[in-house]
């Protein structure tokens, strides 16, 4: 009797297990590491919003097609607090503990580096929404990245600014030393004699350099005409800032990826403009696209509305990374690892955010890439012609 | 000659505001013997409540310099009377353990209030041009500041009631104590005005610099190897620890590279610990 009534209580308890994890299989779980706090917190938020955006309109449409049926997503995220171990920590866990399908990387080369090497180890594909050739060319199988190479901003920018400043000869390059700012630098040392221009100076900056006037002070003696730096926001406000307190000036000032984003501009009101900048996407093109978004105005119009200003290349890259996955699952049938790797190399599309097609490395092939310019406090692109908003203007004249 | 010049100039500058962000660190340090992991946070905090004041209701960051310095005094006033006092008189282990645990606090509380976002006070005062040698006013405020906070705090201990009362704590507590003076309330006020100092600095730095929560560790770590190279626990040490680091990493950047500049100006603090602990200025047999 007494058994009965013990079995009576549990009862509830296997229907509640059981339940539970009926409903884990019936759900395509996809795993995010995301920085929500700490020095990547503007981006980790930027992440999460499209993320977000692009889950709420998956699941409205009643999920991701996986073979007959038809699942709802979710999305398993937690903040690694822009710390780099607490990343390959919680990368760890969304695999071995959450059991997620897929996942996306965090921002960030140097993160995404840790967390793709995390996926590599467990065979698992990974779409990152960030990251540059050094994070690629380790050799990953399962990691693809949703930005085109650096380079291709690089050829870009010289071919751009040379058709229509042809004076330009000399250029400067202050970069930071880390992972993305520096390849940024190096590729433009390395690209810009071919294209005419003479390399007048050249340096990195470490990570933490509270003060640019040093190197400043030497790259005036210099006397570029075109002034180029790489680094995070808060690094490019610093220069830009002391350049001015210098007195120091150059027809062209490209600040890599400063003017992509809003913070940049605040940061420095006045002495923004005219800065140029190269980024992977703009909310002025015209892309349209078989996805949740079906156009980059929509998606626009998307981001405007829940969080209140424009979108940069860290929102539609982010929700590009789930697009892919999506696509990749779909084409797939299953959320098995290896029919959706296998996918995501031969994939083709067109989305909101443009074509999409993986090289071997897993960086996306896509070479039209926008040139943008500070002009009346705004963002102004000046190529690709078809989407031009505007003619480069040089500072100064 | 004009570029030496403009190479002094920067550093003496950034070494004013070295020695801005360092000084009231190292009055903790010096009458306390507490290493205040707060210090960076309470300089961003001081921004922070700069920014909003300028950003929101158009208040001048000069003008808000003497609020925010009264606001800091208080908070840290109340977190040393409340918090650190408990733990004062026992091994710097502890101390620093309590200080690092209240800065994961309020470092938290302003990446969720405030944001990472980096965020600056847009109001480029311009610069003093002498010939080819350009004197930021900002950065010339700032040396003047950092200068002026000094000599205050110089004068406080020295001549002022509370400074001897300060003084003759940092020298022996419990004779200080037996003369009756209330030990607790005497650390209470150190504290204060070294977070008012870090509050007036970040204050200040909102207008030079992007004020981001990610840079409180960084700061915090000016502020020690700047204290290392002055002198621990003296005060004119940090200035001329900090005026000492500035030329440094100015000549350095200039000469080897900008990407040396931190280097040497560590070099230089590893090579003092080794043939002069006491730092340039600071007094022997000091703990």
């Amino acid at each position: 009797m007494n058994l009965n009534k013990h079995l009576a209580r549990l009862l509830p308890l296997v229907w509640l297990a059981c339940a539970g994890g009926a409903g884990a299989a019936d759900e395509v779980r996809i795993g995010a590491p995301l920085a929500l706090t700490g020095s990547l917190a503007d981006a980790g938020k930027k992440q999460q919003a499209a993320f977000a955006l692009w889950q709420e309109r998956v699941n409205a449409q009643g999920g991701i097609q996986v073979g007959a049926r038809k699942l709802p997503v979710k999305l398993v995220s937690y903040d690694y607090q822009s710390d780099e171990r607490r990343a390959q920590q919680l990368a760890e866990k969304l695999i071995t503990q959450d059991k997620v399908d897929l996942m996306t990387a965090p921002f960030g080369s140097g993160h995404a580096k840790v967390v793709a090497g995390v996926a590599e180890r467990y065979g698992m594909p990974i779409v990152a929404v960030s990251s540059s050739e050094p994070v690629h060319n380790q050799g990953y199988r399962n990691l693809f990245g949703t930005l085109a190479p650096s380079v291709g901003l690089v050829d870009a920018m010289i071919g751009h600014f040379k058709q229509n400043l042809p004076a330009l000869k000399r250029v400067a390059v202050l970069g930071r030393d880390d992972v993305f700012p520096r390849i940024m630098a190096t590729t433009l040392e390395k690209q810009a004699p071919a294209a005419g221009l003479e390399v007048v100076y050249s340096a990195l900056y470490p990570v933490g350099s509270m003060d640019h006037s040093a190197a400043l002070t030497s790259l005036k003696a210099a006397r570029p005409d075109w002034i180029y730096v790489t680094g995070y926001t808060q690094d490019l406000i610093l220069v830009r800032k002391q350049m001015a307190d210098l007195g120091i000036s150059a027809p062209v000032v490209t600040m890599i990826t400063g003017p992509a984003y809003r913070e940049f501009v605040d940061g420095l009101g006045p002495l923004a403009e005219g800065v140029t900048s190269a980024t992977w996407w703009h909310w002025s093109q015209n892309n349209t696209g078989d996805d949740v978004f079906g156009s980059t105005a929509a998606f626009t119009e998307a981001i405007r509305a829940r969080t209140g200003g424009d979108p940069d290349y860290v929102h539609a890259s982010s929700a590009a990374a789930l697009i892919v996955l999506q696509k990749a699952i779909e084409a797939a049938g299953s959320t098995d690892r290896d029919a959706v790797r296998a996918q995501l190399a031969k994939m083709d599309v067109q989305t909101f955010y443009g074509r999409i097609k993986f090289r071997a490395d897993g960086m996306n092939d896509n070479r039209e890439l926008p040139i943008i310019q500070v002009q009346s406090g705004k963002p102004v692109v000046l190529y690709p012609a078809a989407m031009a908003q505007g003619r480069l203007q040089a500072i100064g004249q | 000659m004009e570029t030496y010049i403009q190479i002094i100039a920067n550093g003496l500058m950034l070494g004013a505001l070295y020695a801005c962000i360092a000084v009231g660190f190292s009055l903790v340090w010096g009458v306390l013997n507490v290493i205040n992991m707060l210090h960076g946070s309470f300089i961003v905090l001081g921004g922070y409540l700069a920014f909003f004041a300028w950003a929101q209701l158009g208040v001048s960051p000069f003008v808000m310099l003497f609020v925010v310095a009264a606001a800091l005094f208080l908070l840290g006033f109340l977190i040393q009377y409340g918090a650190i006092n408990r733990v004062v008189s026992k091994p710097v282990l502890l101390t620093l353990t309590l200080t690092f645990g209240l800065d994961l606090i309020l470092y938290n509380f302003m990446n969720v209030v405030f944001e990472a976002t980096p965020r600056r006070i847009t109001l480029d005062l311009g610069s003093l041009g002498i010939g080819e040698v350009m004197l930021p006013y900002d950065r010339l405020l700032a040396m003047l500041l950092a200068l002026a906070m000094t000599g205050i705090l110089y004068w406080v201990l020295r001549s002022s009631r509370i400074g001897r009362a300060i003084v003759a704590v940092r020298m022996d507590r419990d004779a200080a104590a037996l003369m009756g003076i209330r030990v607790n309330k005497v650390y209470a006020i150190t504290f204060g005005i070294s977070a008012m100092m870090a509050g007036a600095c970040g204050a200040l730095m909102a207008v030079v610099y992007p004020i981001t929560t990610n840079t409180t560790g960084l700061l915090l770590g000016k502020a020690f190897t700047i204290c290392v190279i002055g002198g621990l626990g003296s005060v004119p040490g940090a200035l001329v620890g900090g005026l000492a680091l500035g030329l440094i990493e100015s000549f350095a950047g200039t000469w080897l590279g900008a990407q040396y500049a931190i280097l040497i100006g560590s070099l230089l603090m590893l090579t003092l610990l080794m043939v002069r602990p006491t730092g340039l200025i600071g007094k022997r047999g000091y703990e």
